[in-house]
């Protein structure tokens, strides 16, 4: 796995005696002062958003003007910098655009560096004191948080596999990938706190969803990957951050999943732009897409045996394990499965896979559970 | 209210001031470390012990023999070089890229760090926005600047 | 190389029966006596907060960890309720002093707190209002071409090994996405500031990408960590504090990014300390790495795309004279260098001095 580079510097007389003329008298080559380069002077064009990637979208630094096939660069070469000869292979195996882009994924990226929270203080952990709750909703309210620190950093492991396979010349998405490493420790990190400190502890860890994480990780390629993580995984887990935040037993815990979302919704929103990205520009992805898609709804169908997710879900929607509670509960919860399907087939309607619902046995069973609750209502 | 320099009296003003200015400090991020000051004049040592941790400057006192002390690191330079700083930190509300700590001590030329663990030492760097800002404090109080010390003649 | 689920869930009768009983109210509550420890933490200190320290508690704790990691191959949280049957995420590194740092919850902690966003915390119209002398300007674009390919690959050491780690070490793997996040500021920051200057990017360098992949491709992680964090950090501190000397808002720039640098030389030196308190033996494998990897802190810091700048920015200028001081400064900053990266491998039981190449070559009178 190690690589070498082309000479031992100590060895190589040339570079060495370069060096020390150098450094003897003083004189220099000087010839990247006359690198060929563009010559750009990038400002804000908004002041009060800074200097942002966008400002620097210009000529041969820009990514609008990056071509689909990076043939030129397969360097650590910044893009748009000259490359001269001898520079090393870094064994990119995404050298296509489409593979990796994202419509506004310069402004993603800022978005994320400039919303940077800090689970350590943001949340009011001092406020806790004030609340008791009673056992089944703690128990419940911890195996829903163990469920979550659990299934978080998936998001950190999926796209960092991937980002030193990415050709350097797509910086923008490396950047946003460093970016949701960080979000994703953050949410692994809130959740674990917060069930920390409820007096439970961390409680059951979900089979069904463990598998479920495999597949994320062992995706064919980028796009594959980032559809079912970012659109599909991610896209329900807001919804469920959402409902969450509505079913929350404390303030704090309100405070807590508007946070969190706050940073699902923009990985979600890289996936659906993503998404829009690859089938505007690399059409001949659509069936590949479909077929991911199958195992990927596969998998969320299976996740009903997740009872460790579901059951905490009814008893603090319902708030308690009373029969009049739990049936409560298992209204709120079915709205919110069909919700959480719903939005997801909404983002690939969005993102250009109207078709999709059409395909999906996920889609049918979904409507068939609809009739049956109207039904029953 | 004027305050000399050096004296223990600048540095818990600066304390002071760190503490008016918390949210700012706090803005900065944990500042955790315990570092040296030592002002040479002539053969006589001033020397000074502050702590931080968190946002705050928890402690300023003078001590006989720094090197004693378990700091992370120390700021050494002779009296009229932190003079120079300090005045030039009082015109321009800050120090210049001339006067930061960081151009001072570069070489050690005009400062020096001196340190026994590197990891005290690489301290200085994680938290150099916040050792410039306490220092800059400085642009806010009246200083008097003590005389210089007639230098002592070895042996005498 | 896709996973595929065990079963076609939509034709599975059991899963179907499931579903209707728990819809009908008859809830399992297989989770509900789970016999995990039962605590409750609070935050030590009202003002750092709630941090991973005060969650080190009994099972849950890092504290406890074994060295091996043999029960959880899955992201299962540490000190949840492991249930049979769950999956193997690939993980390799499962041996905690493999990886470990005494000091990483408290450096995870320090990177949240310090965090700082390129786009609003510098005043990129000091750069218009007070522009530096063409010469200068060149020279410092080319320094920031040269830091931009370094942080790429500061930035991708710790992307290469994170999802290889178990999910065990969850404070490591946390700090290690600060780790990338920060140079992912830098990657940012230093080609803002070479497209802000009127300069624009300048030339990538072909021996320093060398020395860079040899870093980036190191065969372990304890090397990898080495190389990317103590040698190449030592030298990447140092240059920063050598362009921060130049004008205010690289003042500014480089001692910002001065702090993310110095944080992961604390997190290598940790790393090694208690890598080599725990497997001692390694010295001198790590020792003969260095042998032959050292070599890489002379192509990068004698390359000329780094070198010549740091020279033309110490002298102010191109003139003969400036040069020829610039290269003196530059000389004994680069023998600082050197002697402050000998003294942190020492202080972690590395000691090279009098093994080292690099104290004579950079001493060696010119």
């Amino acid at each position: 796995m190690s690589y070498l580079s082309s000479v031992d510097f100590f060895e190589d007389k040339d570079f060495l005696d370069r060096y020390r003329y150098t450094m003897r008298t003083g004189e220099l080559d000087l010839s990247w002062m006359q690198a060929a380069t563009e010559k750009v002077q990038c400002e804000p064009q908004n002041p009060r958003r800074g200097l942002t990637f966008r400002d620097l979208d210009v000529g041969t630094y820009g990514f609008t003007n990056m071509p689909e096939l990076i043939r030129a660069n397969r360097s650590f070469a910044p893009r748009g910098a000259e490359i001269p000869a001898g520079v090393p292979d870094l064994q990119a195996e995404v050298n296509r655009k489409s593979e990796v882009w994202a419509y506004n994924i310069e402004g993603y990226y800022e978005e994320a560096m400039s919303r940077q929270w800090n689970a350590t203080t943001d949340v009011p952990w001092d406020e806790l004191s004030k609340y008791e709750l009673p056992e089944e909703i703690g128990k419940a309210y911890s195996q829903l948080l163990t469920f979550l620190t659990e299934v978080e950093m998936i998001a950190t492991d999926v796209p960092a596999k991937w980002m030193g396979r990415l050709n350097a010349d797509f910086f923008e998405v490396k950047n946003f990938i460093a970016t949701q490493a960080m979000d994703e420790a953050r949410h692994a990190e809130v959740f674990r706190k917060r069930a920390l400190t409820t007096g439970w502890g961390l409680m059951r860890a979900s089979l069904s969803n463990e598998c479920n994480l495999k597949f994320l990780r062992d995706a064919d390629s980028f796009a594959e990957a980032s559809l079912t993580l970012h659109l599909q995984a991610e896209g329900m887990v807001l919804t469920l951050f959402r409902f969450s935040e509505l079913i929350s037993p404390t303030e704090v815990d309100k405070k807590m999943f508007r946070l969190v979302m706050q940073d699902e919704a923009r990985h979600v929103g890289y996936g659906m732009q993503h998404l829009k990205w690859v089938l505007d520009h690399f059409p001949e992805k659509r069936e590949v897409i479909h077929r991911h898609l199958d195992e990927a709804e596969n998998f969320v169908f299976g996740g009903g045996y997740a009872t460790e997710v579901l059951e905490p879900f009814i008893i603090l929607s319902g708030k308690g394990m009373k029969q009049e509670n739990i049936q409560q509960g298992l209204k709120i919860t079915a709205q919110f499965n069909l919700k959480q399907v719903d939005e997801y087939f909404e983002r690939l309607d969005k993102c250009g896979l109207p078709e999709r619902r059409e395909r999906s046995k996920l889609a049918q069973i979904n409507e068939m559970t609809r009739a049956v609750i109207a039904a029953q209502a | 209210m004027t305050v000399s320099f050096p004296s223990i009296d600048f540095f818990r003003a600066l304390q002071a001031r760190m503490h008016d200015e918390r949210e700012r400090f706090k803005r900065l991020g944990y500042f955790d470390t315990v570092f040296g000051v030592r002002v040479l004049d002539a053969g006589r040592t001033h020397a000074y012990v502050l702590s931080f941790e968190v946002f705050e400057c928890t402690g300023v006192r003078e001590t006989a023999d720094l090197s004693a002390e378990p700091v992370d690191f120390v700021l050494e330079g002779d009296l009229d070089t932190w003079v120079e700083m300090l005045r030039n930190i009082q015109q321009h509300r800050a120090a210049d890229v001339a006067h930061s700590i960081n151009t001072l001590t570069h070489l050690g030329e005009r400062m020096r760090v001196v340190y026994d663990d590197p990891d005290g030492h690489d301290k200085l760097y994680r938290f150099a926005e916040s050792v410039q800002e306490f220092i800059d404090l400085a642009a806010t109080l009246d200083i008097e600047y003590a005389p210089r010390q007639a230098a002592s003649h070895a042996g005498a | 190389m896709a996973y595929f689920a065990a079963k076609n869930f939509f034709e599975d009768p059991e899963l179907l029966a499931l579903t209707q009983k728990v819809f009908s109210g008859e809830l399992t509550l297989t989770w509900y006596d789970s016999p995990t420890e039962k605590i409750a933490c609070k935050p030590a200190d009202q003002a750092r907060g709630f941090t991973y320290e005060d969650c080190n508690v009994g099972t849950y704790g890092y504290t406890q960890l074994p060295e091996f990691i043999r029960k959880n191959y899955s992201m299962a949280a540490r000190g949840s309720q492991i249930v049979p049957g769950l999956p193997d995420l690939g993980y390799t590194i499962n041996r905690k002093s493999d990886v470990w740092s005494d000091n990483v919850g408290a450096l995870y902690e320090e990177a949240k707190a310090r965090r700082w966003a390129p786009a609003v915390d510098i005043d990129w119209g000091a750069l218009k209002a007070a522009p530096l002398a063409a010469e200068l300007e060149a020279a410092m674009s080319q320094l920031c071409t040269s830091l931009e390919e370094i942080a790429l690959v500061m930035m991708e050491f710790p992307s290469r090994w994170v999802s290889a780690i178990n999910q065990e070490f969850i404070e490591l793997k946390s700090y290690l996405c600060a780790q990338m996040i920060d140079e992912a500021r830098h990657v940012e920051v230093f080609r803002k500031r070479a497209l802000a200057g009127g300069s624009g990017l300048k030339r990538a360098s072909a021996t320093v990408e060398q020395a860079l992949k040899e870093i980036l491709f190191a065969e372990t992680y304890p090397e990898a960590s080495l190389a990317c964090n103590l040698l190449l950090g030592s030298l990447v501190l140092d240059i920063l504090q050598h362009g921060a000397a130049v004008s205010a808002i690289d003042n500014r720039i480089f001692r910002l990014c001065s702090q993310d640098t110095a944080r992961e030389l604390a997190y290598g030196m940790g790393h090694m300390r208690y890598h080599l308190a725990h497997q001692p033996h390694r010295a001198e494998f790590l020792q003969d790495f260095l042998d032959r990897t050292e070599h890489t802190f002379l192509g990068i810091a004698a390359s000329p795309e780094v070198l010549e700048p740091l020279i033309v920015l110490a002298g102010h200028g191109t003139a003969p004279a400036a040069l020829g001081a610039g290269s003196r400064r530059v000389q004994a900053v680069l023998r600082q260098t050197v002697d402050r990266y000998l003294r942190r491998l020492a202080a972690v039981g590395l000691d090279r001095r009098g093994r080292s190449r690099l104290p004579h070559f950079f001493a060696a009178p010119n």
